[in-house]
């Protein structure tokens, strides 16, 4: 056997849509090559299943290039699989052996249904950022670059919360489907910036009564999210979270 | 209402849990201090049971403080223990934890009420024990039985796992996390719990072998 070509054998979640009844299928897929990406492989064999006339296996995708968070999908237990700070598209399969089986199943949570196979809904995160994860500018033209100095600490703090992709990876991993790493990124990157602090305190009201409503779970600060989070955001953001909120429920409204 | 919003919302009822246990940590501190003097001789703790009960009014007001403090950490602990099971019930058909040493943090609704049922077990025994027996000589009575003693060891391994997760976990949920102090913070959360295993355990030990039996 060529040393860059595996053979896996694949455990996939299949579900027709989000009221049938879903479960694994295995399919046999030889000879994928080890500079391939994880999706790639997974198109291999969607090729395979539609020339033999089957169903190919629904999954979300788009840049490829690990900035867009929409791929993703738990591997063998691990959300984006099993290397770190990597999104799906970005983890390759030289990763694997020959001989491997890989079970992978749709990033799980209350708040995200299944739509098909392994590509579920992931808007309760769209509505999060909807509550308030945003500043409003009403009135004026662009300001001036250098018009608003900021320290490059936070500058740099920011910028790290910032690199959320919203995959929502860490809702999958956390053992009770809690958002708290992604809404603590979306309100830590406003909430070290001047831009962010007219809103500050509704915004953190706001986004947490969102996030309690769609049916995430409570955070027990087990740390799965940051160990999975292909963006390495910090549970530092969390204590920051709860700060914010802390702050805001005592003193706004 | 802010405070309902507050007390109804997810970081609240966290915050709830964090400042319960805050409480209890800090109640530990002063029951492990007080109970140490037993190590100088039975009647040197004699005397600071007696002292501490010639006060009856303080005794009062703290033991119901602390009772309400207990309630409400162990009550929002199963209430929220209960809401994340709903979500998190065979998930996935293969779960694997990324997190190293989750043991504490994955068992501490189960520690939990292991130190409960200690509780009930250690506040019959020695709260409500006969007025006229001497505290000192109920505590070399009961701790003298090894399956009682081993039941005290047991508990207090349980409360060392809980507070290696509850320490550190509790200075997250209050806002606490700074790369600076991080490496201390997790340097405490393993000092704190075994310091209250040597005291708590160790005086079940010393009772247990017969040590302290003529002291
Ligand atoms: C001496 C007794 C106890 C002490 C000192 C203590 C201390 C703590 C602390 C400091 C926390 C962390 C709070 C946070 O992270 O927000 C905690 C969490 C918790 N405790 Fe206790 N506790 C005690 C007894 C109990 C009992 C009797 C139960 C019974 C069920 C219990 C159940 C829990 C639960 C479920 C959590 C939440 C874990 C999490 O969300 O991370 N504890 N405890
Ligand atoms: S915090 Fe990390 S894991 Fe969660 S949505 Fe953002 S990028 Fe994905
Ligand atoms: S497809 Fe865009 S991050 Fe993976």
């Amino acid at each position: 056997m060529d040393m860059s070509s595996i053979n896996l054998t694949l455990k996939i979640w299949r579900q027709a849509n989000s009221d049938a009844l879903g479960g694994l299928e295995t399919y046999n897929l030889d000879g994928i090559h080890t500079d391939m990406s994880f999706l790639e492989m997974l198109d291999v064999l969607n090729e395979k299943l539609t020339k033999e006339g089957k169903d190919p296996v629904a999954f979300d995708h788009d840049c490829r290039e690990g900035i867009c968070g929409m791929c993703g999908a738990v591997v063998n237990g691990v959300a984006h699989g099993p290397e770190k700070e990597t999104t799906l598209c970005q983890l390759h399969m030289r990763h694997f052996k020959s001989g491997d089986t890989l079970v992978i199943e749709p990033f799980r949570s209350r708040a995200f249904p299944v739509r098909k196979d392994l590509l579920v809904d992931r808007s309760a995160l769209d509505r999060i950022i909807q509550a308030g994860g945003y500043v409003s500018v009403n009135t004026g033209g662009a300001p001036d670059a250098n018009g608003l100095p900021i320290a490059s600490q936070q500058a740099e703090l920011a910028m790290d919360a910032a690199a959320c992709i919203g995959c929502g990876a860490c809702v999958a991993s956390c053992p009770n489907g809690a958002a708290m790493l992604f809404t603590s990124a979306k309100i830590s990157q406003l909430a070290l910036l001047p831009q962010g602090q007219v809103e500050r305190k509704q915004r953190a009201l706001a986004m947490v009564a969102q996030m309690d409503v769609e049916g995430f779970g409570n955070c027990t600060n087990a740390r799965e999210c940051e160990a999975v989070c292909p963006k390495g955001i910090s549970i530092r953001n969390i204590a920051r979270l709860n700060r914010e909120y802390l702050k805001a429920v005592l003193s706004e409204g | 209402m802010w405070f309902v919003r507050f007390l109804t919302s997810s970081i609240g009822k966290k915050l709830v849990m964090a400042s319960s246990g805050l409480l209890l940590f800090l109640f530990l501190c002063t029951h492990a201090a007080g109970n140490a003097t037993i190590f100088m001789s039975s009647k040197v703790f004699q005397s600071y049971a007696d002292e501490l009960h010639s006060h009856p009014l303080i005794v009062l007001v703290f033991s119901l403080s602390l009772l309400a403090i207990f309630l409400v950490h162990i009550g929002v602990g199963l209430y929220l223990f209960n809401e994340n099971r709903a979500v998190s019930t065979s998930r996935y058909a293969v779960s694997t934890r990324v997190v190293k040493n989750s043991l504490a943090s994955q068992t501490m609704p189960y520690t939990g009420l292991f130190i409960l049922l200690f509780l009930v077990v250690h506040i019959f025994g020695f709260t409500f024990s006969p007025k006229t027996v001497p505290i000192s000589v109920t505590v070399k009575e009961l701790l003298g039985n090894f399956f009682y003693a081993l039941f005290y060891i047991l508990a207090f391994a349980a409360l060392f796992l809980h507070l290696s997760h509850g320490f550190w976990s509790m200075l997250q949920t209050f806002g606490v996390n700074h790369p600076r102090y991080n490496e201390f913070i997790a340097r405490l959360t393993l000092v704190f719990p075994l310091f209250f295993f040597a005291i708590f355990a160790g005086i079940a030990f010393y009772f247990m072998t017969g040590l302290g039996a003529n002291y």
